[in-house]
């Protein structure tokens, strides 16, 4: 790796000047801006009052809010484990087939991801419906009563995190499949050569040269399970009982009710630092020389 | 080192302004050619402070920006007829009417009021206008308006619309929160007589057992936090004589004997099985009944809208009755009257011209309203009563027997909505939805008391009710 | 050892095969769905296919002119999109990847941030900004805004690391530049991550619904998801349309897919340089 260090300046900076001047401009201009204003009683129509910190206690006082940021990661963590270990199995099975079937495999398990959240929120607001809905219609079958899968505090969370794995199992199959064809058959031949078996190659070629791709998914996986909040609005409203208020959710209806915007900025900029830090444990926890390093 | 960030931080910011000039360069061209309203915006904000001459020739054509928020496709055709109509007739004015889905009203308003391109004119319901009266938000009617359009209006729906001594928005409908349909057939097919719908919560109760069997429910109601925070308004009343704070606001009000029989009475329904376990669609959606999969169902008048419209099958089989009461005295309140307004912002650079279109569409000619009134079904009632008095004499208005009912029956004793910060609804909802899924009734209570004083304290919410 | 590869490669069948039923049971649900009528939908018991086959969902959503301009708008926002997305995003990408400059941390750090940055917090003051920029009503303000993402340069980025350092150095020495070495070296081992990354880009864009709700009210400008959003309202909900639109609504993007989804299956070509 260590070459003699050639800087390459003025083609970085050239290369480098659209993405760091659009997010100047559409993200961190807007940011600054953002935790300017929460400072205040932000008001559209009359003088705007310096308040200080007082924005950011009165979420964090809010248990409401605590218990949102426990509904995002547990959601999370729904969500993103089973779509991982989904979608990598799944990955090995179309690689392990022939084109033509997998051809229309890929497309079968893609389709989902361009449905927008809202239409496979009704969707599956449809089948979870408590008198005609499918889920139970299933159960029924195997003579269990309806369910009431989005009123009940037991189930709901997991119910809207089925869509939610449905939604983002293509796109994290397809990324996986991408990462494993992205290693050389070199290594496997190897390997065979070695009479390593496959549990063996998986452990030691596949898992360790897909670490990219898996911090990729893991992080965006993540920030995205944790800031779902379509899911949620439009099947439980984030009931029963708050429990599937997510921090988006609990944001938003702060937003929508709320007079003046003081409280949802300051909560949406304290979820910021909760998506930073998890992130960095992330990126620690994998460790990975090459990601952070650059 | 020092010397070169230096450097770069001033290259990068100067290519952030370069890029922001040519954006904006572009983003004006398109405007141009696309949307003359905002020019005429951009003109008058840069010429205002010398010579703003939009104001002061009459012939200069002022645009306004009018928001209505989605709701029945009826109400939406008939916002573009009137607006159309008027657009027409008055050559110095142009209303540009934007109809916002709800899902995304709250952003699109709040960011437009951010950036001070908030619309002329939007609509906003009952419980919103003292908040926003107070900051400032909307501006008062009274200089804006003919006087005698205030006079026409009822009593209590003055009040409704009045902060202080000021009109600040002008009503265009009430509907009552709580009406109880019911279905004839299925009466009498459990043996109770289809003209005696139930009139206490214990009947209400009572008949809903025996109306529920397989496949059909006997009853629904609103079961979620949301759904009960404004839903329940009006039994709040009927139980308690009283919302969950103190008139000043200064402290929860929730720990007495009618809040507790609410909390049971939600709570009997929901652990007896009368209502669905997981509501079928939400309160102010009463589509399954509509279907036949319940034999009563709590909602707002608005729902006789979606009967006729869309199950006229079923017409035949649908008794509508004032939402029973605890006691059975029919006069104390059941629902609240909701119903939306239009008000003109606080910072509309053409006031007049706003409030014109107000008084030809809400508050002029009775014919218009009645039209309103018409293709909403009746389902939604009129606060003037000009218009009432001109629909006494429309056959097929006055013919209505649900119409009437409601008139006479419910209407009279509803309630206003509160105009309290939504955390108090939503808290005290709360504890409705913890106790039907099996919370102790006090202990609900009294976690909403607390909730509620420690939203009082954070906010500094003591003595500040606006009316 | 034959039987068993045999029985396995089997398995492997029958598992995609009941994946993708899975996968495709609740979207055959919503193409059927548009062909019911709105009361029917929801009907117990449970049906899956329609009373009555009715067309009027399908053909009142094709006869609406309104539908048709929106889709072409929408499409070609999305395609520029998409495009622009990878650009920038790519060069990024190998500069992160291959380049050694400075600031480089600083600036790595500057953008990975930004992918944690959630949009409510900044709704309305990127709102304000293209106000402010005379944004809004054009195809600026849907582009501009979201096109350069620090999550689609990161994860080209995860790609290019992957490539290995013996291809440029062969280039080098023939003299090329890096720029040389990004277009004729990088840019086409990434046809499969480009797929990805801009069908992601594509889809980003349109399923939006919220930032273009508050940005466009030129009514020639209405997005596919605004569109469809008019047969919603909290009262009802005019259910066979909304899924008719729907499926509507995804058939270009299916179309799309099926054209590029080739590109994903064949890898990154360089197994055999390594």
């Amino acid at each position: 790796m260590k070459k003699k260090t050639r800087l390459d300046n003025v083609t970085a900076f050239t290369m480098l000047i659209p993405i760091v001047v659009l997010l100047t401009i559409f993200v961190v201009i807007p940011f600054i801006y953002a935790l300017y204003v929460s400072f205040y009683d932000w008001s559209f129509y009359q003088d705007s009052e310096f308040v200080g910190w007082s924005n950011f206690s009165n979420v964090l006082s809010d248990p409401l809010f605590m218990m949102s940021i426990e509904t995002g990661l547990k959601f999370a963590l729904f969500v993103v484990p089973a779509q991982m270990i989904l979608a990598f199995f799944f990955a090995h099975v179309i690689r392990g087939m022939g084109t033509k079937l997998s051809g229309f495999i890929k497309t079968s398990i893609y389709i989902p991801t361009i449905i927008s959240g809202i239409i496979a929120s009704i969707i599956f607001v449809f089948i979870y419906d408590y008198n005609a809905g499918l889920a139970n219609v299933i159960v029924n079958m195997f003579g269990v009563e309806n369910q009431a899968w989005l009123a009940d505090a037991k189930t709901a969370l997991g119910s809207i995190a089925i869509p939610a794995v449905w939604l983002g199992f293509g796109i994290t199959s397809l990324i996986m499949l991408a990462g494993l064809l992205d290693i050389p058959e070199s290594y496997y031949e190897a390997a065979d050569l070695e009479g390593a078996g496959s549990w063996t190659k998986m452990v030691y070629i596949t898992i360790p040269l897909m670490k990219n791709v898996v911090l990729y998914l893991l992080i965006v996986g993540f920030t995205g399970a944790i800031q779902q909040f379509e899911l949620p609005l439009v099947m439980t409203g984030g009931g029963p009982l708050n429990e599937t208020t997510t921090p988006n959710l609990y944001i938003f209806n702060h937003f929508r009710n709320d007079l003046l915007v003081g409280h949802s900025i300051a909560s949406a900029l304290l979820l910021f630092v909760v998506l930073g830090s998890i992130s960095a444990i992330i990126f620690k926890v994998l460790n990975s020389e090459k990601a952070v390093d650059g | 080192m020092q010397v070169y960030r230096g450097k770069i931080v001033t290259s990068i910011l100067a290519v952030v302004i370069l890029l922001t000039l040519v954006l904006s360069g572009c983003g004006n061209g398109n405007t141009n050619a696309g949307n003359t309203g905002k020019t005429d915006n951009e003109g008058g904000t840069n010429s205002q402070a010398g010579n703003d001459n939009t104001g002061e020739k009459p012939a200069e054509k002022v645009t306004i920006e009018f928001w209505a928020q989605k709701f029945e496709d009826t109400t939406d055709a008939w916002f573009k007829k009137w607006t159309d109509e008027f657009n027409k007739t008055h050559d110095n004015i142009q209303v540009k009417l934007q109809i916002v889905p709800g899902d995304a009203w709250a952003q699109k308003l709040k960011a437009a009021q951010a950036a001070g391109k908030a619309p002329d004119l939007m609509t906003m319901s009952y419980s919103g206008i003292a908040p926003a009266a107070k900051i400032g938000q909307i501006k008062p009617l009274n200089d804006l308006m003919d006087p005698a359009v205030f006079d026409d209006l009822y009593e209590n729906i003055k009040e409704f619309v009045t902060v202080g001594d000021q009109f600040y928005a002008y009503p265009k409908l009430v509907e009552p929160s709580a009406v109880l349909y019911y279905r004839k057939d299925l009466f009498e097919a459990a043996g109770l007589d289809p003209e005696k719908p139930p009139v206490t919560w214990t009947e209400l109760i009572e008949y809903g057992k025996k109306l529920t069997q397989k496949g059909v429910f006997g009853l629904s109601t609103a079961q979620t936090a949301p759904d009960l925070g404004w839903s329940s308004w009006g039994l709040q009343y009927n139980a308690a004589g009283h919302l969950p704070v103190t008139d000043d606001w200064s402290k929860a009000d929730v720990m007495n004997d009618g809040y507790k029989e609410l909390l049971n009475y939600y709570k009997t329904l929901y652990q007896d099985g009368i209502i669905p376990k997981q509501q079928l669609a939400g309160y102010a959606d009463a589509t399954p009944f509509g279907e036949g999969k319940l034999a009563m169902t709590i909602s707002g008048s608005w729902s006789i809208g979606l009967f006729r419209n869309d199950f006229k099958d079923m017409l035949d089989k649908i008794g509508v009755a004032p939402m029973p009461s605890i006691d059975g005295d029919p006069t104390k309140p059941t629902a609240t009257l909701g119903g939306w307004t239009l008000v003109v912002d606080g910072k509309s650079k053409q006031p007049e011209a706003a409030a014109k279109y107000i008084e030809y569409l809400l508050a002029g000619d009775p014919g218009i309203m009645i039209d309103f009134f018409k293709t909403s079904q009746f389902s939604k009632f009129s606060p003037r009563k000009s218009v009432d008095e001109a629909m006494a004499q429309d056959p097929a208005a006055s013919s209505d027997e649900w119409r009437r009912l409601i008139a006479e029956k419910v209407i009279p004793f509803a309630q206003a909505e509160p105009n309290y910060p939504w955390d108090i609804s939503i808290a005290f909802a709360t504890a409705i939805e913890s106790a039907m899924k099996g919370e102790d009734v006090d202990k609900a209570l009294a976690k909403a008391e607390k909730t509620i004083n420690d939203f009082i304290a954070k906010q500094s919410l003591a003595g500040t009710n606006p009316k | 050892m034959k039987l068993k590869d045999q029985i396995i490669k089997t398995m492997m069948y029958a598992t995609g095969l009941l994946v993708a039923v899975v996968a495709l049971f609740p979207l055959a649900w919503m193409v059927i769905s548009g062909f019911k009528a709105k009361t029917e939908v929801l009907s117990t018991p449970f049906r899956f296919f329609p009373k009555d086959w009715m067309f009027s969902n399908y053909s009142s959503i094709l006869e609406d002119p309104m539908f048709l301009k929106s889709m072409l708008v929408t499409f070609t926002g999305a395609v520029i999109f998409a495009v622009l997305s990878l650009i920038i995003n790519s060069m990024a990408a190998y500069v992160f990847a291959r380049l050694e400059f400075r600031f480089k941390r600083t600036l790595w750090v500057f953008v990975i941030l930004t992918m944690f940055v959630p949009g409510m917090a900044i709704l309305l003051t990127s709102f304000i900004v293209v106000t402010k920029m005379h944004m809004l009503d054009t195809m600026a303000v849907l582009i501009l805004p979201g096109v350069a993402s620090a999550g689609h340069m990161f994860f080209i980025r995860q790609f290019y690391l992957n490539i290995p350092l013996a291809l440029e150095e062969a280039a080098f020495i023939d003299g090329a530049n890096r720029w040389k070495i990004f277009t004729s070296i990088f840019f086409p081992m990434s046809y499969p991550v480009f797929v990805i990354v801009g069908i992601g880009s594509y889809l980003g864009y349109w399923n939006s619904f919220v930032w273009p709700t508050m940005t466009i009210t030129n009514v020639d400008m209405f997005q596919i998801m605004q569109f469809l959003n008019t047969f919603r309202s909290e009262r009802s909900t005019e259910m066979g349309l909304l899924m008719a639109g729907s499926t509507l609504a995804a058939i270009p993007t299916i179309i799309l897919f099926l054209i590029f989804q080739k590109y994903i299956i064949k890898g990154i070509k360089i197994s055999g340089l390594k």
